[in-house]
């Protein structure tokens, strides 16, 4: 449904990602593992087109014209949730996309935002301010936004990150029922363990793509190491 | 009672009310977005920025309101082509264009007759030498500019709040920005007949700041701040009418007070 061919990403004399293809489909739960300064999030923001200059290494499937059917959640600490906005308020941000210009939310809208909040759990707060809440409420809801936007290609940025225990089986649950539903659900983060429980496909990054595939092809201790470990030896040793 | 009543039997101190009254809604209105955004030293540039074409307009009798949209749009344009050709810092090329446009509007001026008088007037301003027309004027911004945001402001609020997935979805997130520094440009020539072009960003953005403090939500955020400007832009009409001080400064003293007070019982919270 959605993937990159031979990206190759440099900030400068650093390569972030080297000659990495990957395909991500529809119906399937991935997760972009990795350690810190890895590629990760340079591979999620090429896909979901904040890199402009790599644009070309981007691939969709037919039909799908990428801006309309994605949604995108950032990482949570990225937003300033000092915000002036409600907790609805903050979920119906995912219909702007789908409104478009001069259009106002109609009665649609505010079902699709009030059927959101409620599968994430955080309705009765719709009316609280968004910095009232906890690291996992917050999480709750830039879900129901990315809910409310109804794209077919689910992009998340460590949505596990700043997240309690409870919260995390919350939304590891929501996510895998929207790859159910025929979605196409990629998410980055650096927890293994949670991405071997809930996903279908496994992508190991660590500056280059070094497993692709189900969790039991993808999950050995040769890759796991080639992942985990070259980080620490630094730069040289991982071209090398 | 007759603190209040007796000033408001000359003509140009009711001038002078309704027009604090009214850029204080307007700078609620594009305020707002100024602090939400981080755009407080760009819209300070703005105001300065903006000298030039208020001059020129002023130098050869055209519309004031003209002049300055013309050099909104270029600073506007100029600071983010400046910024991608040199590959300086966003703040670099806004203190080259700034510094530049308002020495020009200074230069253009020092050949006009009247200089002294007429460059403390657009450095200080006079909320007491409000015309009529000034009025209309300023009525007609408003309109406009309240129009203009309220048909994006979906568009905005998303763009400021997480601008990623802002672009993520499309939103031409550069474009909208341009567009927030040209409304900024017309404010500063509302502001500048009130309290100058230096002292201009602080209606733009002491009340906002303030209402950032207390509110909520976006709608309350803009009606507090519309609220605090008027009550500050009032006060500091009243009160320079009786100490016999420079009107425009005393508003923007009164507001930075009001900001203190507001920063004070937020703490106390």
């Amino acid at each position: 449904m959605l993937g990159v061919e031979n990206l190759t990403v440099k900030y400068g004399p650093q390569t972030a990602l080297e000659n990495a293809s990957v395909r991500f489909e529809a119906g399937s739960f991935s997760a972009i593992i990795g350690p810190n300064g890895a590629g990760k999030s340079t591979l999620l923001k090429t896909l979901v087109g904040l890199l402009p200059d790599h644009a070309d290494a981007v691939r969709f499937d037919e039909g799908h014209s990428a801006r309309s059917c994605i949604s995108y959640v950032p990482q949570q600490q990225t937003l300033d949730w000092a915000f002036p906005v409600t907790v609805w308020d903050a979920a119906m941000m995912g219909r702007t996309g789908r409104l478009g210009w001069l259009r106002w939310p109609g009665r649609k809208d505010r079902q699709i935002v009030e059927d959101a909040l409620k599968e994430t759990g955080v309705f009765d707060l719709r009316s609280r301010h968004i910095g009232a809440l906890s690291g996992g409420q917050r999480q709750r809801v830039l879900l129901a936004r990315m809910l409310a936007r109804q794209g077919h290609l689910l992009l998340l940025d460590e949505p596990l990150t700043g997240v309690d225990a409870a919260t995390q089986e919350t939304l590891m649950g929501l996510l895998r029922r929207q790859a159910d539903r025929g979605r196409a659900v990629v998410m980055v983060t650096h927890d293994l363990e949670q991405a071997r429980r809930w996903c279908d496909h496994l992508v190991l990054v660590n500056r280059r793509v070094i497993a692709d595939g189900t969790p039991e092809q993808v999950y050995t201790t040769q890759n796991i190491e080639a992942t985990f470990s070259t980080s620490f030896l630094g730069h040289t040793h991982a071209e090398a | 009672m007759h603190l209040l009543t007796d000033p408001l039997q000359f003509a140009f101190f009711n001038r002078a009310l309704i027009a604090v009254i009214l850029v204080s809604v307007l700078c609620a209105l594009v305020g707002a977005w100024v602090v939400l955004r981080g755009l407080s030293y760009i819209g300070d540039a703005m105001s300065h920025a903006v000298f030039p074409g208020i001059v020129g307009a002023f130098l050869m009798q055209g519309n004031l309101l003209v002049g300055a949209l013309i050099a909104a749009v270029l600073t506007a344009l100029g600071i983010g082509a400046i910024g991608r050709r040199s590959g300086l810092k966003q703040d670099s090329a806004i203190g080259i264009v700034f510094v530049g446009m308002f020495a020009l509007g200074v230069v253009m001026l020092s050949r006009a007759p009247t200089f002294t008088t007429d460059l403390s007037n657009f450095l200080i301003g006079n909320p007491l030498g409000v015309t009529p027309a000034d009025l209309w004027g300023a009525l007609a911004v408003t309109v406009v500019v309240g129009g203009i945001l309220t048909a994006i402001q979906k568009e905005l609020l998303l763009a400021s709040f997480d601008p990623t997935e802002a672009r993520a979805v499309g939103l031409p997130v550069r474009r909208l920005e341009s567009l927030l520094l040209i409304l900024i440009g017309l404010v500063v020539v509302l502001t500048v007949q009130l309290v100058g072009t230096t002292l201009s960003v602080s209606l733009l953005i002491t009340s906002s700041a303030a209402a950032r403090l207390l509110a909520r939500s976006l709608k309350k955020m803009m009606l507090l701040a519309a609220l605090l400007g008027t009550v500050g832009g009032v006060t500091g009409l009243y009160l320079s009418y009786y100490a016999n001080t420079a009107p425009g400064a005393t508003i923007v003293l009164v507001n930075t007070a009001i900001f203190l007070l507001a920063l004070a019982l937020r703490r106390r919270e």
